[in-house]
């Protein structure tokens, strides 16, 4: 059993910084998701941990060993690709087998791990068959059970679902979380589905541009997100994030916006009065009573809730989500209220830390 | 407009077919029958006229025994063909033929594979050496020949002269005129012209093999060496097979190159078969001979052509 840490770590691509300097703690037998937008170098951080791309400074240390000088099937990690990347000339058995084939096992062996992972994943119809004669969720279960049968310390997933349909997407989530409870295995899963981060993960570490934004448990990435990109990042339909102004009276935080003056909970100590961002979820935009007013702008209704859209002075637009009995009609002009408990405050910037004193 | 819709509607088709052929449909299908025929006619015209009437007409003529220059003479049935059987220089061909095309073809495939494997280590040597690497297939056979001669020429040729001068050998070697130098100086200059096409044909293969698959088995655990077995060489199967096919054929036939080099000599250690068939046909003016030799190689090509289409079948239900 191994974690796995990434200290001080830092790529380039010719002059191009992908990553800045990460530092990353995984702990034995974590789930861990690796988030962020398109291009924010997730799967360059997983590669660089496969030993498929070097680092160009800082350590990478699995366990206790640091392996940046480790060759990739020396560092008793497995990895399933986003294409699956199976041997397409080798049948199912043969692939799944291969592993252990490279590292000298004797035929009995493998057969038995094979044979094993093989009923672990439903596969035992199909070992004779080549990858070509598989569905896309079959080949899909290939690749894990290619990974499954070396028994490695870290298992690697690079957006591993992505090319599933939605409703197979779901069963595989399960499975993997299934898979994880049971072996225990320090896992590290890139995705770009907060969908799948949210429902996998022990942890979550948020990416953007090469940097860690925050890296904490699903719930609480969530509930107390660490600064403005991570609001708005997480959560669907997303956080509404309205820019304005703090201001400090009578020993409480006031945030103010064009239609908008609320009080705000407690704040940290390194808040000051001036330009400021507030984070509201849609849950907690509530309509029907209160002192603010909204035109409805738009209504979506998903069947178990309606998702509402209201515009507010300023040209400022709220997100609000109603009961699906509630479905205010379009144009009109509605009272709501933002309940100001819940309500988040971040410094100025596309990154601003969150000011929110922690709950 | 009722009919129409009627025949166009939930009907099967073979019915509605049968129960009228005049119904638009039919006569539709009718003209896209004609049209399709009026298409491949010049292909089917062209086809038999440089492919099937040559082919008709060689077997025609080695039916005859006939004098070259005036195309005069007799029918004589097989006998050309039970003659050729019997004579011993028509199975010495036919060995040299089988020798060099084996040796220069395998040659050529493990050079070929070999360079393309570098070339494709590094993409900035690759565009380079790409033109370069085709030089010796563009460059005229002819030019070829000549240069390679002088290289060769026991009295003042180069490689002579540099292994002499670096104490290899005392005496300058023949390698033209002397068995078995002549038969492997062809086989050389043969894999020296000819594994450019291996060369590129297994390159633009090789870049379409996913770099995944090779990061696949380096997680795997498995070394340079077993990549190339285990995601390299099963990848590039196929294109190998169509390469040997095209290779073998061009090669069993090759002319010019070996009767340029050493015109089947010493004596006829290094006649092919094509050799053989020129021989007879304009040398000693035996058209009907000549004819018979041709159609004797063809025959063994298509059982090339024939173990090679099998085995290709036999990769695609696999
Ligand atoms: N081999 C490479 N050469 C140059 N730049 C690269 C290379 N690989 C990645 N990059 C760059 O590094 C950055 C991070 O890439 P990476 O593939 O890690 O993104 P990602 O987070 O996995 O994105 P996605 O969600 O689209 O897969 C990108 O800007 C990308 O253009
Ligand atoms: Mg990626």
């Amino acid at each position: 059993m191994a974690g796995v840490e990434f200290s001080r770590v830092r790529k380039e691509f010719g002059g191009f910084t992908a990553i800045e300097a990460l530092d990353l703690r995984i702990e034995e037998g974590e789930f861990v998701s690796l988030l962020g937008p398109s291009g924010c170098g997730k799967t360059t951080t997983l590669r660089m941990l496969a030993g498929l791309e070097f680092p160009t400074a800082g350590e990478i240390r699995i366990g206790e060993r640091v392996v940046n000088d480790v060759p990739p099937g020396q560092r008793d990690i497995a990895m399933v690709f986003q294409s699956y990347a199976l041997y397409p000339h080798m049948t199912v058995r043969r692939n799944m087998e291969y592993p252990l084939r490279k590292r000298g096992l004797p035929a009995a062996e493998r057969q038995a791990s094979v044979l094993m992972a093989a009923e672990m994943l439903q596969l035992t119809e199909l070992l004779d068959r080549k990858p070509r004669q598989l569905s896309g969720g079959q080949q899909q279960r290939v690749a894990l059970g290619r990974a499954l049968v070396r028994d490695p310390q870290v298992f690697l997933f690079d957006e591993p679902l992505s090319n599933l349909d939605a409703k197979l997407r779901g069963h595989m989530r399960a499975e993997l979380v299934e898979l994880h409870a049971r072996l225990g295995r320090t896992m590290v899963y890139v995705t770009h589905d907060q969908l799948e981060a949210m429902t996998m993960s022990d942890r979550i570490a948020i990416i953007l541009a090469g940097e860690l934004q925050q890296f904490a448990p699903p719930q609480e990435v969530y509930r107390a997100p660490a600064n403005r990109f991570v609001a708005g990042f997480i959560g669907m339909p997303s956080m509404n994030l309205v820019d304005g102004r703090l201001a400090h009276g009578s020993g409480s935080w006031q945030f103010m916006a064009p239609g908008i003056a609320l009080p705000v909970p407690a704040l940290a100590e390194t808040a000051v009065a001036g330009e400021a961002c507030l984070g509201v979820r849609p849950e907690h935009v509530h309509i029907g009573a209160g002192e603010l007013q909204g035109r409805v702008q738009l209504v979506e209704q998903t069947g178990h809730e309606n998702i509402v859209v209201l515009a507010v002075a300023g040209g400022i637009r709220l997100t609000c989500r109603t009961p699906a009995s509630m479905i205010p009609r379009m144009g009109d002009t509605v009272d709501f209220r933002i309940d100001s408990e819940r309500v988040h405050v971040f410094a100025p910037g596309d990154t601003g830390p969150r000011l929110n004193l922690p709950a | 407009m009722m009919a129409a819709m009627s025949t166009g509607g939930g009907e099967p088709g073979s019915q509605a077919e049968s129960r009228t052929s005049r119904s638009p449909q039919a006569m539709l299908e009718r003209r896209y029958a004609r049209l399709g025929l009026l298409l491949i006619a010049p292909s089917i015209v062209v086809f038999s006229a440089v492919i099937i009437y040559p082919l008709l007409a060689a077997i025609y003529l080695s039916l005859f025994e006939l004098y070259t220059p005036t195309l005069e003479g007799g029918f004589v049935g097989l006998s050309n063909y039970r003659e050729l059987l019997a004579r011993g220089e028509f199975w010495v061909s036919l060995r040299n033929t089988l020798v060099w095309t084996a040796g220069t073809l395998s040659l050529q495939i493990v050079f070929g594979i070999g360079m393309a494997l570098m070339l494709h280590q590094n993409v900035w040597f690759r565009s380079l050496a790409r033109s370069l690497i085709l030089f010796p297939y563009f460059v005229s056979t002819v030019v070829a020949v000549l240069v390679w001669r002088w290289l060769f020429n026991d009295l003042y040729g180069i490689l002579n002269h540099l292994l002499v001068e670096a104490r290899l050998i005392d005496m300058p070697i023949d390698y033209l005129g002397a068995m078995p130098n002549a038969m492997i100086s062809i086989i050389l200059v043969g894999a020296w012209k000819y594994f450019p096409f291996v060369v590129i044909a297994v390159l633009a293969r090789l870049q379409t093999i996913p770099d995944v698959l090779y990061e696949a088995a380096r997680i795997d655990g498995a070394g340079p060496i077993a990549r190339f077995f285990d995601v390299t060489l099963p990848q590039l199967r196929e294109v190998l097979l169509v390469i040997v096919l095209l290779r073998a054929i061009w090669d069993f036939k090759e002319f010019d190159l070996i009767f340029l080099l050493t015109g089947g000599g010493p004596v006829i250690s290094t006649q092919t078969l094509s050799l053989l068939v020129y021989k007879e046909a304009f040398a000693l003016n035996q058209m009907g001979m000549g004819a018979a030799y041709g159609v004797v190689m063809m025959a063994i090509m298509l059982v090339f052509m024939i173990f090679y289409i099998r085995q290709a079948r036999k990769g695609d239900s696999s």
